[in-house]
């Protein structure tokens, strides 16, 4: 090797890291995302659960959960019907894939108008954002706030999920795709599990 | 359906049905008469379960490579206690509240 060579490769620039997660870079961005995205649901879930604790007269105002059992049932069976459309769609069953697809998306507009139903029960007992018949104003703000930021997400991601499916059927899309869309979904169904036993079950009527 | 795809599938349905049990015995806790920091002990254990479920197999991140698991958990898992750091402050507040105290 000449003088010059070894010169060269002293001040050269040493070669590149190998990538150190090997993932691609769609699913990568996604998890990111959903790592600040748990930074806002759990600022929510602990401001509210600050709020109940420092509040004596909390109201208890759910005498059935009914309706959230039954929302809580769909969130997880889409979960399951998601992860139906990514196994489909990685051994390039296209029309299977989408047919899942379509089912989850179904459960989440099924998802969706069960919330609203709960919010019009809600409405119609007099909780606003800043009033409740039972007390402390701040009720209804942390029950708003904490459940529509769930039902944002939620649409969002039902929105997201057709979308992918009809590109995905047409090609434009691929099991990649499918999976970044299904990581966020399975998101949007664990942060419910927490909103269940936090904002419903732990205000059961007794 | 080959045996690696029924197997997975088999997987996916176990952890669907252990949520589903996981969620019942919630709403079961919920509707006894438990209160204050039992009722908050029960009830987030099996979030916390159902979340290591959900994560592991539902967001696949136990088939990922240990480095991005350790970067993932270790990253959340510090936002997610250090944002617990004021409960001090609410237990505060609910004592002034409960005894009619005004700080000066």
């Amino acid at each position: 090797m000449s003088e010059a060579h070894l010169t060269m490769g002293a001040h050269a620039a040493p070669p590149m890291e190998e990538r150190p997660f090997a993932i691609p870079s769609k699913k990568l961005a996604m998890w990111l995302f959903l790592m600040a995205d748990v930074m806002t649901f759990a600022s929510c879930v602990v401001a509210y659960a600050f709020t109940r604790n420092a509040t004596p007269n909390w109201p208890r105002p759910f005498h059935s959960v009914t309706n959230v059992g039954v929302m809580t049932l769909i969130m997880l069976t889409s979960g399951l019907t998601m992860l139906m459309a990514l196994r489909a769609a990685k051994m390039a069953d296209k029309a299977r894939a989408f047919r899942w697809m379509m089912i989850t998306a179904a459960g989440g507009v099924l998802f969706t108008v069960l919330h609203i139903r709960d919010w019009m029960g809600m409405i119609s007992q007099g909780v606003g954002l800043l009033q409740n018949p039972w007390g402390p104003a701040a009720f209804g703000s942390g029950f708003y706030a904490i459940t529509g930021f769930s039902l944002l997400h939620i649409s969002v991601g039902t929105i997201a999920l057709i979308a992918v499916a009809i590109r995905y059927q047409g090609g434009r899309y691929n099991a990649d795709d499918i999976e970044v869309v299904s990581i966020f979904w399975q998101f949007v169904g664990l942060v419910w599990l927490f909103i269940v036993p936090v904002v419903y079950l732990m205000n059961v009527a007794r | 359906m080959t045996t690696a795809e029924g197997n997975g599938i088999k997987k996916y349905v176990a952890v669907y049905l252990a949520l589903l049990v996981l969620t019942a015995l919630q709403f079961i806790i919920g509707y006894q008469n438990i209160e204050g920091s039992a009722l908050v002990v029960r009830m987030l254990t099996f979030a916390v379960i159902e979340t290591v479920l959900v994560v592991l197999f539902f967001m696949n991140l136990g088939s990922e490579k240990p480095v991005f698991i350790k970067f993932i958990v270790f990253f959340t898992l510090f936002v997610l206690l250090t944002l617990n750091y004021g409960w001090t402050d609410s237990f505060r507040l609910l004592l002034f509240r409960l005894t009619g105290f005004q700080p000066s």
